[in-house]
Protein backbone atom coordinates (compact mmCIF):
# COMPACT_ATOMS: atom_id res chain seq x y z
CA UNK A 1 0.00 0.00 0.00
CA UNK A 2 1.58 3.07 -1.11
CA UNK A 3 0.93 5.64 1.54
CA UNK A 4 2.37 9.07 3.17
CA UNK A 5 3.95 7.72 5.86
CA UNK A 6 3.22 9.21 9.39
CA UNK A 7 0.33 10.94 7.70
CA UNK A 8 -1.73 10.03 10.07
CA UNK A 9 -1.74 9.59 14.28
CA UNK A 10 -1.21 5.85 15.23
CA UNK A 11 -3.85 3.49 16.58
CA UNK A 12 -3.91 3.52 20.27
CA UNK A 13 -4.32 1.55 23.04
CA UNK A 14 -3.09 -1.73 21.20
CA UNK A 15 -3.60 -4.77 23.14
CA UNK A 16 -3.54 -8.90 23.35
CA UNK A 17 -6.98 -10.13 24.65
CA UNK A 18 -6.25 -13.41 25.08
CA UNK A 19 -8.87 -15.64 27.11
CA UNK A 20 -8.04 -19.76 26.79
CA UNK A 21 -5.37 -19.22 24.15
CA UNK A 22 -7.92 -16.83 21.89
CA UNK A 23 -5.86 -14.11 20.87
CA UNK A 24 -7.41 -11.15 19.63
CA UNK A 25 -4.97 -7.93 19.01
CA UNK A 26 -7.35 -5.18 19.56
CA UNK A 27 -6.67 -1.40 18.97
CA UNK A 28 -8.35 2.24 19.07
CA UNK A 29 -8.89 4.51 16.27
CA UNK A 30 -6.12 7.41 15.65
CA UNK A 31 -6.64 10.15 17.75
CA UNK A 32 -9.40 12.51 16.07
CA UNK A 33 -10.50 9.95 13.26
CA UNK A 34 -13.17 8.25 15.16
CA UNK A 35 -15.91 7.59 12.57
CA UNK A 36 -14.03 8.64 9.49
CA UNK A 37 -13.11 5.94 6.34
CA UNK A 38 -10.33 4.72 8.31
CA UNK A 39 -8.60 1.11 7.11
CA UNK A 40 -5.75 -0.87 9.10
CA UNK A 41 -3.36 -2.95 8.27
CA UNK A 42 -1.54 -5.80 10.93
CA UNK A 43 1.62 -7.52 11.23
CA UNK A 44 2.70 -9.78 13.52
CA UNK A 45 6.85 -10.98 15.03
CA UNK A 46 7.60 -13.93 16.61
CA UNK A 47 10.31 -13.01 19.32
CA UNK A 48 13.69 -14.53 18.44
CA UNK A 49 13.12 -14.84 14.66
CA UNK A 50 13.68 -11.82 12.35
CA UNK A 51 10.69 -11.20 9.80
CA UNK A 52 7.40 -9.38 10.51
CA UNK A 53 4.72 -11.54 8.93
CA UNK A 54 1.36 -10.60 7.28
CA UNK A 55 -1.55 -11.21 8.54
CA UNK A 56 -4.03 -11.57 5.22
CA UNK A 57 -7.41 -11.13 6.68
CA UNK A 58 -6.01 -8.33 8.27
CA UNK A 59 -5.23 -6.55 5.59
CA UNK A 60 -6.93 -2.85 4.52
CA UNK A 61 -9.68 -3.72 7.47
CA UNK A 62 -12.21 -1.73 9.02
CA UNK A 63 -12.62 -3.02 12.03
CA UNK A 64 -10.63 -2.83 15.23
CA UNK A 65 -9.24 -5.89 15.99
CA UNK A 66 -7.65 -9.05 14.34
CA UNK A 67 -7.85 -12.68 15.59
CA UNK A 68 -4.31 -13.67 15.68
CA UNK A 69 -4.85 -16.88 17.83
CA UNK A 70 -3.46 -19.05 14.59
CA UNK A 71 -0.37 -17.28 14.43
CA UNK A 72 0.26 -17.27 17.93
CA UNK A 73 -0.70 -20.78 19.38
CA UNK A 74 2.59 -21.88 20.01
CA UNK A 75 2.48 -20.92 23.63
CA UNK A 76 6.14 -21.64 24.23
CA UNK A 77 6.94 -18.82 21.54
CA UNK A 78 6.49 -14.78 22.52
CA UNK A 79 5.21 -12.42 19.92
CA UNK A 80 5.00 -8.61 19.39
CA UNK A 81 2.12 -6.90 16.92
CA UNK A 82 1.56 -4.05 15.08
CA UNK A 83 -1.29 -2.07 12.99
CA UNK A 84 -1.32 0.94 10.98
CA UNK A 85 -4.10 3.02 9.87
CA UNK A 86 -4.78 3.97 6.43
CA UNK A 87 -6.69 6.76 5.25
CA UNK A 88 -7.47 8.01 1.17
CA UNK A 89 -3.54 8.47 0.38
CA UNK A 90 -2.03 9.07 4.14
CA UNK A 91 -0.84 6.01 6.40
CA UNK A 92 -0.02 6.15 10.05
CA UNK A 93 2.89 4.68 11.24
CA UNK A 94 2.97 1.19 13.09
CA UNK A 95 1.71 1.18 16.92
CA UNK A 96 3.24 -1.83 18.69
CA UNK A 97 2.36 -4.38 21.02
CA UNK A 98 4.99 -4.70 24.43
CA UNK A 99 5.78 -8.55 23.95
CA UNK A 100 3.00 -10.71 24.73
CA UNK A 101 3.36 -14.05 26.10
CA UNK A 102 0.19 -16.14 25.73
CA UNK A 103 1.72 -18.62 28.52
CA UNK A 104 2.01 -16.58 30.96
CA UNK A 105 -1.13 -13.95 30.06
CA UNK A 106 -3.81 -15.65 28.43
CA UNK A 107 -6.75 -15.70 31.49
CA UNK A 108 -7.86 -18.78 32.04
CA UNK A 109 -11.63 -19.21 31.82
CA UNK A 110 -14.51 -20.54 34.02
CA UNK A 111 -14.80 -24.86 34.03
CA UNK A 112 -18.41 -26.01 33.06
CA UNK A 113 -20.35 -26.60 35.36
CA UNK A 114 -23.32 -29.22 35.96
CA UNK A 115 -24.51 -29.88 39.59
CA UNK A 116 -27.09 -32.87 40.60
CA UNK A 117 -28.86 -32.86 43.62
CA UNK A 118 -30.68 -35.09 46.25
CA UNK A 119 -32.26 -33.99 49.59
CA UNK A 120 -28.99 -33.37 51.62
CA UNK A 121 -26.21 -33.74 48.99
CA UNK A 122 -24.84 -31.36 46.23
CA UNK A 123 -22.67 -33.22 43.86
CA UNK A 124 -20.78 -30.89 41.35
CA UNK A 125 -18.87 -32.05 38.58
CA UNK A 126 -16.55 -29.39 36.62
CA UNK A 127 -15.28 -29.57 33.29
CA UNK A 128 -11.88 -27.94 32.42
CA UNK A 129 -12.18 -24.92 30.26
CA UNK A 130 -10.68 -25.80 27.09
CA UNK A 131 -7.44 -24.48 24.83
CA UNK A 132 -9.47 -22.19 21.97
CA UNK A 133 -8.95 -24.15 18.62
CA UNK A 134 -9.46 -23.47 15.05
CA UNK A 135 -11.96 -25.70 13.63
CA UNK A 136 -14.91 -27.42 16.29
CA UNK A 137 -13.76 -30.61 14.13
CA UNK A 138 -10.80 -30.05 15.91
CA UNK A 139 -9.18 -32.68 18.63
CA UNK A 140 -9.82 -31.04 22.31
CA UNK A 141 -7.00 -29.83 24.47
CA UNK A 142 -7.83 -29.02 28.11
CA UNK A 143 -6.47 -26.19 29.83
CA UNK A 144 -5.40 -28.75 32.34
CA UNK A 145 -2.89 -30.40 29.91
CA UNK A 146 -1.26 -26.90 29.58
CA UNK A 147 -1.58 -25.96 32.96
CA UNK A 148 -0.99 -28.53 35.16
CA UNK A 149 -1.27 -26.71 38.24
CA UNK A 150 -4.72 -25.83 37.40
CA UNK A 151 -6.89 -25.52 40.75
CA UNK A 152 -10.10 -24.60 41.15
CA UNK A 153 -11.56 -22.04 43.83
CA UNK A 154 -15.38 -23.27 44.40
CA UNK A 155 -17.52 -21.34 46.81
CA UNK A 156 -20.61 -22.57 48.27
CA UNK A 157 -23.56 -20.42 49.02
CA UNK A 158 -26.40 -21.35 51.97
CA UNK A 159 -29.22 -19.04 50.47
CA UNK A 160 -31.06 -19.74 53.84
CA UNK A 161 -28.37 -19.51 56.16
CA UNK A 162 -26.60 -16.55 54.24
CA UNK A 163 -23.16 -18.44 54.64
CA UNK A 164 -20.78 -18.82 52.20
CA UNK A 165 -17.55 -20.85 52.69
CA UNK A 166 -14.98 -22.18 50.21
CA UNK A 167 -12.74 -24.84 48.65
CA UNK A 168 -9.78 -24.98 46.41
CA UNK A 169 -9.85 -28.02 44.49
CA UNK A 170 -7.59 -30.43 41.89
CA UNK A 171 -10.18 -32.90 40.90
CA UNK A 172 -13.40 -32.58 38.80
CA UNK A 173 -15.76 -34.09 41.21
CA UNK A 174 -17.08 -32.47 44.38
CA UNK A 175 -19.88 -33.95 46.71
CA UNK A 176 -21.24 -31.80 49.58
CA UNK A 177 -22.96 -33.79 51.83
CA UNK A 178 -24.94 -33.25 55.01
CA UNK A 179 -26.68 -30.64 53.35
CA UNK A 180 -30.23 -29.03 54.62
CA UNK A 181 -33.16 -30.44 52.96
CA UNK A 182 -34.97 -28.31 50.60
CA UNK A 183 -32.54 -25.74 50.73
CA UNK A 184 -31.37 -22.93 47.76
CA UNK A 185 -27.41 -23.82 47.52
CA UNK A 186 -25.26 -21.36 44.81
CA UNK A 187 -22.30 -22.27 43.64
CA UNK A 188 -19.78 -20.53 41.43
CA UNK A 189 -16.28 -21.85 40.55
CA UNK A 190 -12.99 -19.55 39.24
CA UNK A 191 -10.09 -21.39 37.78
CA UNK A 192 -6.86 -20.49 39.54
CA UNK A 193 -3.40 -20.80 37.75
CA UNK A 194 -0.31 -19.79 40.22
CA UNK A 195 2.14 -17.45 38.66
CA UNK A 196 2.34 -14.47 37.48
CA UNK A 197 -0.76 -11.97 38.66
CA UNK A 198 -3.68 -12.97 36.00
CA UNK A 199 -7.16 -11.61 35.07
CA UNK A 200 -9.20 -14.16 36.18
CA UNK A 201 -12.76 -14.91 34.51
CA UNK A 202 -15.61 -16.03 36.90
CA UNK A 203 -17.96 -18.51 36.20
CA UNK A 204 -21.20 -17.88 36.54
CA UNK A 205 -22.94 -18.55 39.42
CA UNK A 206 -25.30 -22.26 39.26
CA UNK A 207 -28.01 -22.60 42.00
CA UNK A 208 -29.77 -25.74 43.06
CA UNK A 209 -32.34 -25.76 45.51
CA UNK A 210 -32.25 -30.01 47.73
CA UNK A 211 -34.77 -31.83 47.96
CA UNK A 212 -37.64 -32.37 50.25
CA UNK A 213 -36.68 -33.97 53.09
CA UNK A 214 -39.14 -37.06 52.77
CA UNK A 215 -38.70 -38.78 56.19
CA UNK A 216 -37.66 -35.79 59.03
CA UNK A 217 -35.48 -37.55 61.06
CA UNK A 218 -33.22 -34.72 62.60
CA UNK A 219 -34.09 -31.39 63.67
CA UNK A 220 -30.70 -29.26 63.65
CA UNK A 221 -30.73 -26.28 66.50
CA UNK B 1 5.10 -27.63 49.07
CA UNK B 2 6.33 -24.12 48.17
CA UNK B 3 9.30 -26.10 47.30
CA UNK B 4 11.95 -26.34 44.69
CA UNK B 5 13.10 -29.92 43.42
CA UNK B 6 15.34 -30.05 40.80
CA UNK B 7 15.91 -33.58 40.48
CA UNK B 8 17.92 -34.62 43.72
CA UNK B 9 18.21 -30.74 44.44
CA UNK B 10 15.65 -29.73 46.75
CA UNK B 11 15.73 -25.76 47.47
CA UNK B 12 13.47 -24.47 50.37
CA UNK B 13 12.72 -20.89 51.30
CA UNK B 14 11.53 -19.22 47.99
CA UNK B 15 8.10 -18.06 47.56
CA UNK B 16 7.97 -18.47 43.50
CA UNK B 17 4.84 -16.21 43.66
CA UNK B 18 7.08 -13.35 45.16
CA UNK B 19 9.57 -13.72 41.76
CA UNK B 20 6.85 -13.59 39.76
CA UNK B 21 4.86 -10.25 41.15
CA UNK B 22 8.86 -8.92 41.33
CA UNK B 23 9.49 -9.17 37.73
CA UNK B 24 5.52 -8.80 36.41
CA UNK B 25 5.98 -5.26 37.86
CA UNK B 26 8.96 -4.38 35.40
CA UNK B 27 7.66 -6.49 32.89
CA UNK B 28 6.81 -3.59 30.12
CA UNK B 29 9.40 -1.70 30.89
CA UNK B 30 12.51 -3.80 30.49
CA UNK B 31 11.60 -5.76 27.65
CA UNK B 32 10.45 -2.19 26.22
CA UNK B 33 14.28 -1.43 26.34
CA UNK B 34 14.93 -4.56 24.28
CA UNK B 35 15.32 -3.37 20.95
CA UNK B 36 16.83 -6.47 19.23
CA UNK B 37 13.66 -8.55 19.08
CA UNK B 38 15.49 -11.11 16.59
CA UNK B 39 17.49 -12.65 19.22
CA UNK B 40 16.20 -14.91 21.96
CA UNK B 41 18.57 -16.01 24.66
CA UNK B 42 16.75 -18.87 26.36
CA UNK B 43 15.65 -20.64 22.87
CA UNK B 44 13.41 -22.99 23.24
CA UNK B 45 15.52 -25.80 22.46
CA UNK B 46 17.68 -24.70 25.62
CA UNK B 47 14.75 -25.65 27.99
CA UNK B 48 12.92 -28.21 26.39
CA UNK B 49 12.87 -31.89 27.68
CA UNK B 50 15.40 -31.19 29.86
CA UNK B 51 15.26 -34.34 32.37
CA UNK B 52 14.93 -33.94 36.01
CA UNK B 53 18.63 -35.18 36.50
CA UNK B 54 20.32 -32.58 34.31
CA UNK B 55 17.48 -29.31 35.48
CA UNK B 56 19.80 -29.00 39.09
CA UNK B 57 23.19 -28.41 37.30
CA UNK B 58 21.25 -26.11 34.33
CA UNK B 59 20.00 -23.93 36.76
CA UNK B 60 22.70 -23.87 38.74
CA UNK B 61 24.61 -22.77 35.15
CA UNK B 62 21.99 -20.20 34.49
CA UNK B 63 21.87 -18.77 38.23
CA UNK B 64 25.08 -18.18 38.28
CA UNK B 65 25.73 -16.55 34.98
CA UNK B 66 22.36 -13.95 36.16
CA UNK B 67 24.38 -13.25 39.47
CA UNK B 68 27.92 -12.72 37.99
CA UNK B 69 27.18 -11.20 34.75
CA UNK B 70 23.66 -10.15 34.05
CA UNK B 71 22.44 -8.50 37.75
CA UNK B 72 25.95 -7.28 38.56
CA UNK B 73 26.49 -4.88 35.61
CA UNK B 74 22.12 -4.17 35.06
CA UNK B 75 21.92 -2.57 38.78
CA UNK B 76 24.44 -0.33 38.65
CA UNK B 77 22.37 1.62 35.54
CA UNK B 78 19.34 0.71 36.64
CA UNK B 79 18.16 4.49 37.71
CA UNK B 80 14.16 3.53 38.09
CA UNK B 81 13.75 2.46 41.97
CA UNK B 82 11.23 -0.06 41.07
CA UNK B 83 13.17 -2.08 38.85
CA UNK B 84 15.89 -1.66 41.32
CA UNK B 85 13.36 -2.65 44.14
CA UNK B 86 12.34 -5.96 41.61
CA UNK B 87 15.59 -6.72 40.41
CA UNK B 88 16.95 -6.76 44.13
CA UNK B 89 14.18 -9.42 45.29
CA UNK B 90 15.27 -11.30 41.90
CA UNK B 91 18.95 -11.49 42.57
CA UNK B 92 18.64 -12.29 45.91
CA UNK B 93 16.37 -15.00 45.81
CA UNK B 94 18.17 -16.33 42.73
CA UNK B 95 21.33 -15.94 45.16
CA UNK B 96 19.23 -18.20 48.07
CA UNK B 97 18.18 -20.77 45.31
CA UNK B 98 21.95 -20.82 43.76
CA UNK B 99 23.47 -21.22 46.94
CA UNK B 100 21.63 -24.33 47.91
CA UNK B 101 22.20 -26.41 44.76
CA UNK B 102 24.65 -29.11 45.18
CA UNK B 103 24.65 -31.22 41.93
CA UNK B 104 26.24 -34.69 42.15
CA UNK B 105 29.99 -34.23 41.14
CA UNK B 106 30.36 -38.14 41.01
CA UNK B 107 31.80 -39.53 37.55
CA UNK B 108 28.59 -41.44 36.42
CA UNK B 109 26.95 -38.07 36.07
CA UNK B 110 29.37 -36.70 33.63
CA UNK B 111 27.20 -37.21 30.26
CA UNK B 112 24.31 -35.67 32.40
CA UNK B 113 26.38 -32.47 33.61
CA UNK B 114 28.17 -32.42 30.11
CA UNK B 115 24.25 -32.06 28.70
CA UNK B 116 23.60 -29.45 30.86
CA UNK B 117 26.86 -27.52 30.08
CA UNK B 118 26.30 -27.74 26.08
CA UNK B 119 22.89 -26.10 26.91
CA UNK B 120 24.24 -23.68 29.07
CA UNK B 121 26.88 -22.81 26.41
CA UNK B 122 24.12 -22.11 23.27
CA UNK B 123 22.99 -19.19 25.81
CA UNK B 124 26.09 -18.26 26.66
CA UNK B 125 27.20 -17.79 23.22
CA UNK B 126 24.10 -15.84 22.58
CA UNK B 127 24.59 -13.23 25.02
CA UNK B 128 27.83 -12.99 23.75
CA UNK B 129 27.43 -12.11 20.72
CA UNK B 130 25.37 -8.86 21.97
CA UNK B 131 27.32 -6.00 23.24
CA UNK B 132 27.33 -6.37 27.07
CA UNK B 133 24.55 -3.72 27.44
CA UNK B 134 21.95 -4.56 25.33
CA UNK B 135 22.81 -8.22 26.37
CA UNK B 136 22.00 -7.62 29.85
CA UNK B 137 18.96 -5.93 29.23
CA UNK B 138 17.45 -8.57 27.07
CA UNK B 139 18.62 -11.43 29.88
CA UNK B 140 16.78 -9.59 32.57
CA UNK B 141 13.73 -9.51 30.13
CA UNK B 142 13.87 -13.16 29.92
CA UNK B 143 13.45 -14.11 33.26
CA UNK B 144 9.42 -14.70 32.24
CA UNK B 145 11.08 -17.22 30.32
CA UNK B 146 13.14 -18.80 32.99
CA UNK B 147 10.42 -18.82 35.84
CA UNK B 148 7.92 -20.36 33.18
CA UNK B 149 10.72 -23.17 33.37
CA UNK B 150 11.54 -23.28 37.36
CA UNK B 151 8.11 -23.34 38.22
CA UNK B 152 8.13 -26.70 36.26
CA UNK B 153 10.08 -28.05 38.95
CA UNK B 154 8.26 -25.88 42.27
CA UNK B 155 6.22 -28.26 44.16
CA UNK C 1 28.05 22.19 52.93
CA UNK C 2 25.05 21.19 55.46
CA UNK C 3 26.56 17.98 55.26
CA UNK C 4 26.12 15.92 59.24
CA UNK C 5 25.21 18.96 61.21
CA UNK C 6 22.00 16.99 61.80
CA UNK C 7 22.47 14.20 64.24
CA UNK C 8 22.02 11.15 63.11
CA UNK C 9 19.24 8.71 63.99
CA UNK C 10 20.33 6.42 66.68
CA UNK C 11 18.67 2.76 68.34
CA UNK C 12 17.77 1.34 65.53
CA UNK C 13 15.64 -1.71 66.04
CA UNK C 14 13.81 -4.20 63.55
CA UNK C 15 10.55 -5.27 65.34
CA UNK C 16 9.26 -8.43 63.55
CA UNK C 17 5.85 -10.27 63.77
CA UNK C 18 4.06 -12.26 61.10
CA UNK C 19 6.07 -11.49 58.80
CA UNK C 20 5.42 -7.91 59.24
CA UNK C 21 8.69 -5.90 59.62
CA UNK C 22 8.62 -2.35 61.10
CA UNK C 23 11.95 -0.54 61.09
CA UNK C 24 12.13 1.81 64.14
CA UNK C 25 14.61 4.63 65.58
CA UNK C 26 15.11 7.19 68.35
CA UNK C 27 14.04 10.80 66.91
CA UNK C 28 16.44 13.40 65.96
CA UNK C 29 14.65 16.17 67.62
CA UNK C 30 15.17 19.87 66.58
CA UNK C 31 12.68 22.04 68.36
CA UNK C 32 9.56 23.68 66.26
CA UNK C 33 11.19 21.64 63.03
CA UNK C 34 9.66 18.88 60.69
CA UNK C 35 12.46 16.57 60.31
CA UNK C 36 12.33 13.76 57.16
CA UNK C 37 13.85 10.60 57.16
CA UNK C 38 15.33 8.27 54.61
CA UNK C 39 15.12 4.31 55.01
CA UNK C 40 17.50 2.69 52.49
CA UNK C 41 18.12 -1.45 52.10
CA UNK C 42 20.22 -3.86 50.49
CA UNK C 43 20.24 -7.47 50.21
CA UNK C 44 22.84 -10.06 50.70
CA UNK C 45 23.44 -9.92 47.17
CA UNK C 46 24.00 -6.42 46.78
CA UNK C 47 26.01 -6.50 49.95
CA UNK C 48 28.82 -8.66 48.77
CA UNK C 49 28.86 -8.01 44.82
CA UNK C 50 27.34 -4.26 44.91
CA UNK C 51 27.85 -3.03 48.26
CA UNK C 52 27.36 0.59 46.99
CA UNK C 53 23.94 -0.15 46.01
CA UNK C 54 21.35 1.05 48.14
CA UNK C 55 17.65 1.03 47.47
CA UNK C 56 15.26 3.21 48.57
CA UNK C 57 12.56 2.05 51.08
CA UNK C 58 8.73 1.28 49.38
CA UNK C 59 7.38 3.32 51.82
CA UNK C 60 10.06 4.89 54.49
CA UNK C 61 11.61 7.32 51.45
CA UNK C 62 10.86 9.92 53.02
CA UNK C 63 8.79 9.54 56.51
CA UNK C 64 8.27 11.94 59.42
CA UNK C 65 7.38 9.20 61.38
CA UNK C 66 11.11 7.77 63.82
CA UNK C 67 9.98 4.22 61.88
CA UNK C 68 9.02 2.36 58.61
CA UNK C 69 7.26 -0.45 57.15
CA UNK C 70 9.82 -2.08 55.37
CA UNK C 71 7.38 -5.16 54.67
CA UNK C 72 7.66 -4.94 51.16
CA UNK C 73 11.41 -4.62 51.02
CA UNK C 74 12.15 -7.59 52.53
CA UNK C 75 10.87 -9.85 49.71
CA UNK C 76 13.54 -12.72 50.30
CA UNK C 77 15.44 -15.23 52.93
CA UNK C 78 18.98 -13.71 53.33
CA UNK C 79 20.28 -10.85 55.61
CA UNK C 80 19.25 -7.61 54.88
CA UNK C 81 21.45 -4.34 55.84
CA UNK C 82 19.58 -1.04 56.61
CA UNK C 83 20.42 2.38 57.33
CA UNK C 84 18.38 5.29 58.04
CA UNK C 85 19.33 9.35 58.05
CA UNK C 86 17.50 12.71 58.98
CA UNK C 87 17.07 15.72 56.53
CA UNK C 88 15.90 19.24 57.28
CA UNK C 89 15.78 21.64 54.91
CA UNK C 90 19.77 21.46 52.99
CA UNK C 91 21.09 19.33 56.16
CA UNK C 92 21.12 15.91 55.80
CA UNK C 93 22.38 13.66 58.79
CA UNK C 94 25.33 10.98 58.25
CA UNK C 95 23.50 7.64 57.32
CA UNK C 96 23.10 5.33 60.56
CA UNK C 97 23.29 1.26 59.69
CA UNK C 98 21.34 -1.03 61.58
CA UNK C 99 23.79 -3.12 63.66
CA UNK C 100 23.21 -6.65 63.02
CA UNK C 101 21.49 -7.01 59.22
CA UNK C 102 17.93 -8.69 59.66
CA UNK C 103 16.81 -11.75 58.15
CA UNK C 104 13.14 -12.48 57.57
CA UNK C 105 13.83 -16.20 59.52
CA UNK C 106 13.68 -13.93 63.01
CA UNK C 107 9.58 -12.92 62.43
CA UNK C 108 7.88 -13.99 65.37
CA UNK C 109 4.67 -16.08 64.71
CA UNK C 110 2.01 -16.18 66.34
CA UNK C 111 -1.05 -18.42 65.53
CA UNK C 112 -3.49 -16.66 63.97
CA UNK C 113 -6.96 -14.95 64.93
CA UNK C 114 -9.80 -18.09 64.02
CA UNK C 115 -13.31 -18.57 63.74
CA UNK C 116 -14.88 -21.89 64.21
CA UNK C 117 -18.66 -22.20 62.96
CA UNK C 118 -21.20 -24.40 61.63
CA UNK C 119 -23.96 -24.71 58.60
CA UNK C 120 -25.94 -27.42 59.43
CA UNK C 121 -23.89 -30.46 59.70
CA UNK C 122 -20.43 -29.00 58.38
CA UNK C 123 -17.56 -27.30 59.99
CA UNK C 124 -16.49 -24.08 58.48
CA UNK C 125 -13.51 -22.31 59.62
CA UNK C 126 -12.55 -18.97 59.01
CA UNK C 127 -8.80 -17.79 59.68
CA UNK C 128 -7.31 -14.21 59.97
CA UNK C 129 -5.40 -12.98 56.48
CA UNK C 130 -2.12 -12.52 57.24
CA UNK C 131 -0.92 -12.25 53.60
CA UNK C 132 0.50 -14.71 50.71
CA UNK C 133 3.29 -16.34 52.56
CA UNK C 134 1.02 -17.61 54.71
CA UNK C 135 -0.58 -21.14 55.39
CA UNK C 136 -2.48 -23.00 58.14
CA UNK C 137 -2.33 -26.27 59.59
CA UNK C 138 -5.58 -26.99 60.75
CA UNK C 139 -6.43 -29.69 63.38
CA UNK C 140 -9.85 -31.43 64.03
CA UNK C 141 -10.87 -34.16 66.07
CA UNK C 142 -13.89 -35.64 67.40
CA UNK C 143 -14.06 -34.90 71.46
CA UNK C 144 -14.00 -38.55 72.48
CA UNK C 145 -11.65 -41.43 73.04
CA UNK C 146 -9.66 -42.70 70.54
CA UNK C 147 -10.58 -40.21 68.68
CA UNK C 148 -7.87 -39.53 65.38
CA UNK C 149 -6.66 -36.00 64.68
CA UNK C 150 -6.95 -34.54 61.32
CA UNK C 151 -4.99 -32.27 59.48
CA UNK C 152 -5.97 -29.94 56.82
CA UNK C 153 -3.08 -27.13 54.99
CA UNK C 154 -5.30 -23.81 54.44
CA UNK C 155 -4.85 -21.28 52.16
CA UNK C 156 -7.56 -19.26 52.61
CA UNK C 157 -7.07 -15.67 53.17
CA UNK C 158 -9.83 -14.23 55.35
CA UNK C 159 -12.30 -16.54 52.85
CA UNK C 160 -14.51 -19.50 55.00
CA UNK C 161 -13.68 -22.63 54.54
CA UNK C 162 -14.91 -25.87 54.69
CA UNK C 163 -13.21 -28.50 57.00
CA UNK C 164 -15.61 -31.42 57.86
CA UNK C 165 -18.89 -32.91 57.55
CA UNK C 166 -19.83 -33.62 61.50
CA UNK C 167 -22.09 -36.18 62.59
CA UNK C 168 -25.01 -34.77 65.43
CA UNK C 169 -23.97 -34.70 68.58
CA UNK C 170 -20.38 -35.67 69.08
CA UNK C 171 -18.08 -32.04 70.25
CA UNK C 172 -15.54 -31.31 66.96
CA UNK C 173 -12.71 -29.50 68.13
CA UNK C 174 -10.33 -27.66 66.04
CA UNK C 175 -6.64 -25.91 66.53
CA UNK C 176 -4.54 -23.96 64.24
CA UNK C 177 -1.16 -23.01 63.33
CA UNK C 178 0.73 -20.54 60.72
CA UNK C 179 3.21 -21.90 58.45
CA UNK C 180 5.80 -19.75 56.55
CA UNK C 181 7.46 -21.97 54.09
CA UNK C 182 9.69 -19.04 52.96
CA UNK C 183 11.08 -19.33 56.46
CA UNK C 184 10.45 -22.84 56.96
CA UNK C 185 8.90 -21.85 60.62
CA UNK C 186 5.49 -22.51 62.42
CA UNK C 187 3.97 -20.59 64.75
CA UNK C 188 2.88 -22.46 68.04
CA UNK C 189 -1.20 -23.96 68.07
CA UNK C 190 -3.50 -21.79 68.67
CA UNK C 191 -6.53 -22.66 71.96
CA UNK C 192 -8.46 -25.20 70.98
CA UNK C 193 -12.41 -24.41 69.93
CA UNK C 194 -15.26 -26.76 69.79
CA UNK C 195 -18.61 -27.27 68.09
CA UNK C 196 -21.36 -29.69 68.13
CA UNK C 197 -24.10 -30.53 65.94
CA UNK C 198 -27.35 -30.98 68.29
CA UNK C 199 -29.78 -33.93 67.51
CA UNK C 200 -30.15 -37.67 68.02
CA UNK C 201 -30.62 -39.27 65.40
CA UNK C 202 -29.40 -39.72 61.77
CA UNK C 203 -31.35 -39.95 58.66
CA UNK C 204 -31.93 -43.06 57.06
Amino acid sequence: VLCISGGLPKPTNITFLSINMRNILQWSPPEGLQGTEVTYTVQYFIYGQKKWLNKSECRNISRTCCDLSVETSDYEHQYYAKVKAIWETNCSKWAETGRFNPFLETQIGPPGIALTTDERSISIVLTAPEKWKRNPEDSSLSMQQIYSNLKYNVSVYNTQSNRTWSQCVTNHTLVLSWLEPDTLYCVHVESFVPGPPRLAQPSEKLCVRTLKDQTSAVKVK
Amino acid sequence: GQEFQFGPCRVEGVVLQELWEAFWAVKDIVQAKDNITSVRLLRKEILQNVSDVESCYLIRALLKFYLNTIFKGYLGKAADSRIRKSFSTLANNFFVIASKLQPSQENDMFSISESARRRFLLFQRAFKQLDIQSAQTKAFGEVDILLTWMEKFYQ
Amino acid sequence: DGVAILPAPQNLSVHSTNMKHLLMWSPVVVPGEIIHYFVEYQGEYESLYMSHIWIPSSWGSPTEDPECDITDDITATVPYNLRVRASLGSQTSAWSTLQHPFNRNSTILTPPVMEVTKDGFHLVIKLEDLGPQFEFLVAYWRREPGAKEHVKVVRSRGIPVHLETMEPGVPYCVKVQTLVKAIGRHSPFSQVECVRVQGETLPL
